[in-house]
């Protein structure tokens, strides 16, 4: 068999494999169950290196096809699409699910639902892998759907509590509003195309819509992405995913999920770039969504909140950097983020696991800054999160800010500027409150969560230094992995106007930012207030999240209690009631008067046969 | 023949109207017996002018018979009303409208 093809099944079968491996035999048995699923993953990143490697030489795309399904003369394909975005991301995704599944073997260890862990987390990275070589929408959005299914699993992994349940089925159901959108979007252009293969859709296939059509299927797809990405007005259900398990925030934040929604509108970027007005809709909802999440993140003492914040803003500005044509800018900064946002989960993971808070301030009370890898750690991740040189988050922000430079409208840029600067204040505000000593003198540690045997601790920092490595060293590949997606994506990169003042202004916000958080948190005698929550208003404001989640349960409970579930139980009440008794009492009261017919009036029925035979007697003989 | 048999067909068919309004109007067991009866005889009459219109002796046997099965009829049912009217003391067709 073709070795590219063999590689392509290895690296999105196996996980599946693993998980119907767990689920039907080695359920009961967690050590097993965890080693065929990290073995698995491992050979799928083993497969999608190969195939990286292979692409690396060859530069051009491949696929493989076979028909799924065919109606008239509408054909569906299926099989696999590898260029260099797909496979790019496919190892990605693969190397974060192996990391975060080595990692889960301390964080998860005693967990009454080990074996559940792995079963879903092998489930995850094969609907993840797979949706990442989809040749076609359809096969694409099938995988989409089932990310979806997997983390609603996994958020709700510990569903004895009632907050992780909620937080699952908010996930599932507000992504689902969005893929609703998608779908729409994806049987408009079938309907109107006749396939949805997506190398035919970059094409130029879809210039066969009309114009307006072309932009509502922009938009609709679009409604998908925002979903997905949790972008504004879908994105609180993301802060509330952190219900579930420490790792399955990291995977979730960083490769999986709502990676895929940048993902997909990196796929179909050229698709996109045929409607103007739908990539002006997808800047405005980047920028605001990334602005909002900031400005929640200023003020949350939540550490995960402060990263899952981080997450909606920085896919934000990647969805910001794609819509204004960084096409290269923004699967760069969706590979840099995936690795810096997955280290800063799993450093905050440790400092959770061993103080069992997710506060900062009380994580700094008992001592935090004692864990020195994992604060080492996470201080370099905050680093490349907030764009200082030379981590990776650097290197990519600035070709994001780049392709925003070279966008007509300044506004967008100075969006993106501003970002840049909140991003790096409340990094580093969450640096500086754990370094920094409280003032009340640290408590004398209470008893850890649980003492972990070493080789449980060995899992959980293995994970932290590939990572701290990657996030060090990734931004030199800037050049190579540009070439490398400029090479398949079909796409030139747009020749941005050298802007010599660019780079050193974003490190300049950046510089400010942390100085900022410094000031306030950081330096002795820091005031440990931030200037959001000077103004009482506006801090409760950012921490209310805008108040988004009251507005959209008092819309909920609006339009479905009070005003479909009123109107159905008004029609129940008034229509439905109404006829079905009136229809039972008309047929006991007909019943009734025919009843009369068959009590035992035999003159009655002597009349009637007499009347019947005079008339056949009539009609016979007349 | 002296009389025309369109009379005594036109008598046979007002008899047998008579007893059909008998059977059907009246309100008592016994009455709606006789219109029987009346109808069954009715039915005689013509069919002895018919054998006499056309010389042949089957109507006159089949009239015999008929008075037979009458014979036989009225005895049956009068028997059957008697019991009834032992069983409920009334002779009104309408009381008897229920099963058992």
């Amino acid at each position: 068999m073709d070795p590219i093809l063999l590689a392509a099944l290895t690296a999105t079968l196996t996980p599946l494999a693993a998980f119907g491996a767990i689920v039907l035999a080695t359920r009961r048995r967690p050590g097993l169950s965890a080693g065929l699923a990290i073995g698995a993953v491992a050979l799928a990143l083993a497969g999608a290196l190969f195939l990286l490697a292979r692409l690396w030489g060859l530069e051009m795309s491949v696929t493989y096809t076979t028909r799924w399904m065919a109606s008239g003369s509408l054909e569906i394909v299926c099989g696999f699409l590898l260029d260099p975005l797909s496979v790019l991301m496919l190892t990605v995704v693969t190397a974060v699910c192996l990391l975060v599944q080595v990692y889960s073997l301390g964080y998860m260890a005693g967990d009454p639902g080990f074996a559940r862990y792995y079963a879903f987390m092998s489930l995850f990275a094969w609907a993840m892998a797979s949706l990442t070589v989809a040749p076609t929408l359809l096969q694409l959005y099938v995988f989409w759907e089932l990310v979806g299914v997997s983390s609603y699993l996994l958020i709700g992994f510990w569903y004895a509590k009632f907050s992780a349940s909620q937080a699952g089925k908010k996930a599932f159901v507000m992504t689902r509003l969005g893929d609703v959108a998608f779908f729409l979007g994806l049987l408009l252009v079938l309907t109107h195309l006749g396939h949805v293969e997506i190398t035919r859709l970059n094409a130029g296939a879809a210039a066969g819509l009309s114009g307006h059509r072309l932009t509502v299927a922009a938009l609709l797809i679009f409604g998908g992405i925002v979903g997905k990405s949790a972008q504004f007005p879908l994105l609180t259900w993301l802060p509330d995913a952190m219900e579930g398990p420490t790792p399955v925030s990291a995977l979730l934040h960083s490769a999986t999920m709502v990676a895929a929604g940048v993902y997909l509108l990196a796929r179909l970027l050229p698709f996109f770039s045929l409607a103007p007005t739908a990539l002006t809709v997808i800047l405005a909802v980047g920028t605001l969504s990334m602005l909002l999440a900031s400005t929640m993140a200023l003020v949350s003492r939540d550490i995960k909140q402060v990263w899952a914040f981080s997450t909606i803003s920085q896919l934000g500005f990647m969805l910001m950097g794609l819509a204004a044509g960084g096409y290269v800018a923004g699967v760069f900064h969706l590979t840099t983020h995936a690795g810096f946002k997955a280290l800063l989960f799993l450093c905050s993971g440790v400092l959770i696991h061993h103080h069992g808070t997710n506060d900062i301030v009380d994580l700094s009370r008992r001592g935090a800054r004692r864990q020195t890898l994992a604060v080492a750690c996470l201080a370099v991740a905050a680093a490349a999160l907030a764009g200082l040189p030379p981590l990776s988050g650097f290197f990519s922000k600035e070709l994001l800010l780049a392709a925003l430079a070279a966008h007509p409208n300044p506004v967008w840029l100075a969006a993106g500027l501003l970002g840049a600067f909140l991003t790096a204040y409340y990094a580093f505000r969450l640096i500086f409150l754990l370094l920094a000593p409280p003032a009340g003198g640290m408590e004398d540690a209470p008893a850890p969560h649980h003492d972990a045997p070493p080789g449980v601790r060995g899992a959980m920092a293995a994970p932290l230094v590939v990572l701290a490595g990657v996030t060090l060293l990734l931004g030199w590949a800037e050049k190579p992995l540009a070439r490398f997606l400029a090479a398949g994506g079909g796409l030139t990169p747009t020749a941005a106007g050298h802007h010599a003042w660019l780079p050193f202004t974003a490190v300049g916000l950046a510089v400010a930012g942390v100085a900022l958080a410094w000031w306030e948190f950081g330096r002795r005698q820091a005031p440990r207030v931030g200037f959001a929550e000077r103004w009482p208003a506006l801090g409760e404001l950012f921490a209310q999240r805008w108040y988004l989640d009251h507005l959209y349960r008092l819309a909920l409970g609006a339009l479905v209690d009070h005003g479909a579930a009123h109107l159905c139980a008004q029609g129940d009440r008034r229509v439905i009631d109404p006829t079905v008794d009136g229809l039972a009492a008309g047929t006991v009261a007909g019943g009734r008067r025919l009843a009369v017919w068959h009590a035992g009036r035999f003159q009655a029925r002597l009349l009637a046969l007499f009347l019947v035979v005079a008339a056949l007697a009539v009609t016979v003989f007349f | 023949m002296i009389v025309p048999f369109g009379h005594v067909l036109l008598l046979a068919g007002l008899l047998f109207v008579l007893g059909m309004v008998c059977v059907v109007a009246r309100r008592n067991l016994i009455m709606i017996l006789l219109g029987v009866e009346i109808m069954l005889n009715a039915a005689a009459i013509a069919l002895v002018g018919a054998s006499l219109r056309w010389q042949a002796m089957e109507g006159q046997v089949l009239v015999l018979f008929i008075l037979a099965v009458a014979a036989a009829e009225v005895s049956v049912g009068l028997a059957l009303i008697v019991n009834a009217h032992r069983r409920s003391g009334r002779l009104d067709p309408n009381a008897f409208h229920r099963l058992g």
